[in-house]
């Protein structure tokens, strides 16, 4: 039976094109300066599924931790980037923790 | 946005003086940018609302002086901008906007004041260490023209994260038709961080000049 849930969720989930992973790393074309590029932190942040917001120039990557429980739908994330003004050329989900993509962008 | 908020935009667009082709003139949507830019003879400010991603409308005033500072003009304008195109590239961004403004234009050698339009394009393009603009604006009123031209150029100092503030050198050569048969060029330095846009720099007048941009 609970082979049938677990199934369950997973079709769910991509039917869905939710997954409720820690962390959503989104890679973004046209990020080039700081005070254009600060509408993406806006605009994700007034989402009620995020917790914090990333963001990094130089590895053109903006990535999302979601709060406990939460999911935001690949379109979502795309159509917020999309709307500040950037092109999302792919979405990856992570079990990383935010802090653990901010450090790992940092040594790069 | 609150009451206090409004207030504090509606004195950064009167009180600072100031320009417009730097960077892009528009925020995200549904936010709010003021801009100045203050020289001796040239104050501009304007505020305006991102009504969609490539859309925003606002209110502006202009003050404008020849060199020899006997001629001067005001212009208290409505004005839209559109994000005509943008090019996201992986280590860039290029952009063409669309400017259109309608207001009245008084000034010191005629009474009363004038309607007024002003339609402009501007190109830039944009790395994290490289960027350039070219802008036109036609200034225009009965028996008035004032063609405004500009061209930027400038290159940071190093590569920036997103939080961290990054130091800019920016030149700029401009002339305003009609008011000035000089070239102004004018060599600055700028200060971009996530929460504001600032520089600052002194023409080939020696003549102090100072910029700021700002969305809420």
């Amino acid at each position: 039976m609970k082979r049938v849930y677990s199934v369950l969720i997973i079709i769910a989930a991509l039917v869905s094109g939710s997954v409720s992973a820690a962390t959503i790393k989104a890679s973004v074309n046209g990020m080039v300066c700081a005070f254009c590029a600060q509408g993406i932190e806006k605009k994700l942040r007034a989402n009620s599924a995020t917790q914090d917001v990333y963001v990094s120039l130089e590895n053109k990557v903006v990535a999302i931790a979601l709060k406990p429980g939460q999911a935001m739908t690949d379109d979502t994330v795309k159509q917020v980037i999309t709307d500040a003004g950037y092109a999302v050329t792919e979405i990856k989900h992570s079990e990383e923790t935010l802090e653990a993509i901010r450090q790992a962008m940092k040594k790069k | 946005m609150n009451t206090k908020s409004l207030r504090w935009i509606a004195a950064t667009a009167f009180l600072l003086p100031a320009i417009f082709a730097h960077a892009a003139p528009m925020g995200f949507e549904g936010s709010w940018m003021a801009m100045g830019d203050v020289s001796e003879n040239w104050r501009e400010a304007w505020a305006n609302y991102a009504l969609t991603p490539r859309d925003a409308v606002g209110a502006g005033y202009v003050f404008m002086r020849s060199d020899d500072k006997t001629k001067e003009r005001k212009l208290a304008e409505i004005n839209y901008t559109r994000l005509l195109h943008r090019w996201n590239l992986p280590d860039a961004q290029a952009n063409v906007w669309l400017f259109g403004s309608v207001g009245r234009m008084s000034g010191n050698d005629f009474s009363g004041s004038k309607a007024a339009y002003a339609p402009g394009v501007q190109f830039d393009y944009e790395t994290t260490r490289v960027y350039l603009a070219a802008t036109s604006r036609l200034y225009r009123a009965e028996g008035i023209k004032h063609d405004f031209n500009s061209v930027r150029a400038g290159f940071s100092f190093y590569k920036a994260e997103y939080d961290e503030t990054q130091p800019w050198f920016v030149v700029e050569a401009r002339r305003m038709q009609g008011l000035s048969d000089k070239l102004e060029i004018t060599p600055m330095l700028r200060l971009i961080n996530k929460n504001y846009f600032v520089e600052a720099g002194v023409n080939n007048s020696r003549q102090l000049r100072f910029n700021l941009m700002y969305i809420f």
